[in-house]
């Protein structure tokens, strides 16, 4: 079993707004599978329908190789771990209370919930009510409670929401401890910088279509950031490159977009021919941040 | 089995206890003031039974006034910890569905609402027989109505799980548990296929005892139509939590 999730052209519609469109995602196995995409672009409905919470309208779910669907749930949701939304969390019981509750519903041994607690670093707060728990504690709570099964694979959306620093760089560290023990981790943001370094896979999806599916490297080698000409008169460059070219003036730089290296090399001897002097030709420093704006921005690679 | 274990788990810090005693004392405690503002120490020895009689009536008399309140407490307070903790999407990601969840809270609940039903009888006979009433108990009547009643707040109970499971705002259902309390009190002024028409009706229509001018008679209950609402009442909860299972989070 390579992939843990496979899914084919799932599409989610209601009414006529479409809000997961044709979605083909390959989650491999053992790995931390960052799935990228701005507030509303789909993240929460695809993970609903992985989990066979919500039905697709078209479209299949692949979990470890067999369907998941409404019969099958209840057997293969044993094995998967979740959290959507909010953390769950019987605001009047306490953190134990709560993981008895879970190790009733799955009938699961003390020894797995003690595991839960531990990995999670909550031992010290099971007696307090969750009522009285910060924001940080009760997404580790609820992370507990998802791996007290513990599951092959684990689903979280967005759980550094509302977490401060320290508490992003705890679930960092809990999600590369999990996927080092085996479990493939599927996890979304729609901030890049939050499980950028985590992530071994990414997907990137915008406007409920999957814009890209792959590792970091993949990534920046997909992209082609911009061409950067500084010369002696910038804007007499951009004058002379206009025509052929998606370009602009910065400072004493012409910056075009989407250029190839052919392009790169005409623009260069455009310039050259018609007497302006280049001082350097570039391209220029991306950050994996830049390229996931840019990509979601402008609808794909 | 697990699950309703579950749910009575979660009872705990819920006074859902409380609320169960409540129902209990506060029906025998009305009802038990009732009869002996009627003077019944006063007829302890009548041969026609009348201090089993202001009791029987007593008892119908409060059943409609504090049960429906009381109940849908009950269902309220149980459905609002899953709405407040994201209870139905954790119990749906480990393969539990929302109906599944809310036959579970009838059951659990049903099981504490039976008890109390059935104690409220069993502690006023005791009462009677501890006050020194000589007449011999009517146990057909105390056993029809106590069984009646039993079934109408099963249905209150199952309608209130619905209404609180579907609309999330506990305030809206504890308002309809208002209206349900005008419906039981003040039933027996409608006709009665308008009182049939919701489970609070019933306990008007359950009367066990009341004054046909100045005379306290036992009144037929109507079996007939109260095994009618148990089994509308089954039907229906079982197909609305059945559509539950269905509901996508």
């Amino acid at each position: 079993m390579s992939n843990v999730i496979e899914t084919a052209h799932l599409t989610k519609r209601y009414g006529s707004r479409t809000v997961v469109d044709d979605l083909s995602l390959r989650v491999p196995h053992g790995c931390v599978y960052g799935f990228l995409g701005p507030n509303g672009s789909g993240k929460s409905t695809t993970m609903k329908m992985l989990l066979s919470l919500i039905r697709p309208t078209h479209g299949d779910v692949l979990i470890m190789g067999q369907p998941m669907t409404r019969t099958s749930r209840r057997r293969l949701l044993a094995h998967v771990g979740s959290l959507i939304e909010a953390p769950p969390g019987y605001g009047h019981l306490t953190g134990r209370e709560n993981m008895r509750i879970m190790q009733r519903l799955l009938d699961l041994p003390q020894r797995q919930i003690d595991w839960a607690v531990d990995t999670v670093r909550l031992r010290s707060q099971m007696g307090k009510r969750v009522r009285n728990f910060s924001l940080g504690m009760k997404q580790r709570l609820g992370i507990a409670l998802a791996l007290a099964r513990q599951p092959q694979l684990l689903i979280l959306d967005e759980p550094t929401n509302g977490l401060d620093p320290a508490g992003i760089e705890e679930i960092r560290e809990l999600l590369r401890n999990l996927a080092a023990s085996g479990v493939t981790v599927m996890v979304s943001s729609h901030l890049l910088g939050e499980i950028d370094k985590t992530a071994t896979t990414l997907g990137i999806l915008s406007e409920g279509r999957l814009l890209f599916q792959g590792t970091r490297s993949q990534l920046m080698a997909a992209s082609r950031p911009d061409v950067i000409i500084e010369t002696s008169d910038p804007r007499f460059a951009q004058s002379m490159l206009r025509q052929s070219l998606d370009c602009r003036t910065d400072g004493r730089a012409t910056r075009i977009a989407q250029a190839d290296d052919a392009a790169t090399a005409r623009a260069v001897s455009t310039l050259v021919h018609a007497g302006v002097d280049v001082f350097e030709v570039r391209r220029d420093d991306q950050t994996l941040e830049d390229v996931f704006i840019d990509l979601t921005k402008a609808g794909g690679l | 089995m697990r699950l309703v274990v579950n749910e009575f788990a979660k009872m705990r810090h819920l006074r859902v206890g409380a609320l169960v005693l409540v129902l209990l004392t506060g029906v025998v405690g009305l009802t038990a003031f009732r009869g002996l503002a009627s003077g019944m120490t006063a007829q302890l020895g009548d041969p026609a039974g009348f201090p089993w009689k202001i009791l029987l009536a007593g008892l119908g008399f409060s059943a409609g006034l504090i049960s429906p309140l009381v109940i849908a407490a009950i269902a309220s307070r149980q459905v609002e910890a899953e709405h407040a903790g994201n209870g139905w999407l954790l119990s749906a990601t480990s393969g539990v569905t929302p109906g599944r969840m809310c036959r579970s809270k009838f059951l659990a609940l049903g099981a504490l609402v039976t008890a109390a039903t059935v104690l409220q009888s069993l502690i006023l006979i005791a009462i009677g027989f501890g006050l020194g009433i000589t007449s011999p108990l009517p146990l057909e009547h105390w056993l029809g109505y106590t069984a009646a009643v039993i079934v109408v707040n099963l249905a209150v109970l199952a309608a209130h799980l619905l209404l609180s499971s579907t609309i999330e705002n506990q305030l809206v259902c504890m308002g309809i548990a208002v209206i349900g309390l005008f419906i039981a009190v003040f039933g027996s002024a409608l006709p009665d296929w308008l009182a049939m028409l919701t489970p609070w009706g019933y306990y008007a229509l359950t009367a066990p005892a009341d004054y046909i001018g100045t005379d306290l008679v036992y009144l037929d209950i109507p079996y007939l139509r109260v095994m009618l609402l148990g089994l509308v009442g089954v039907c229906l909860f079982s197909l609305i939590t059945a559509r539950f299972d269905r509901r996508e989070e």
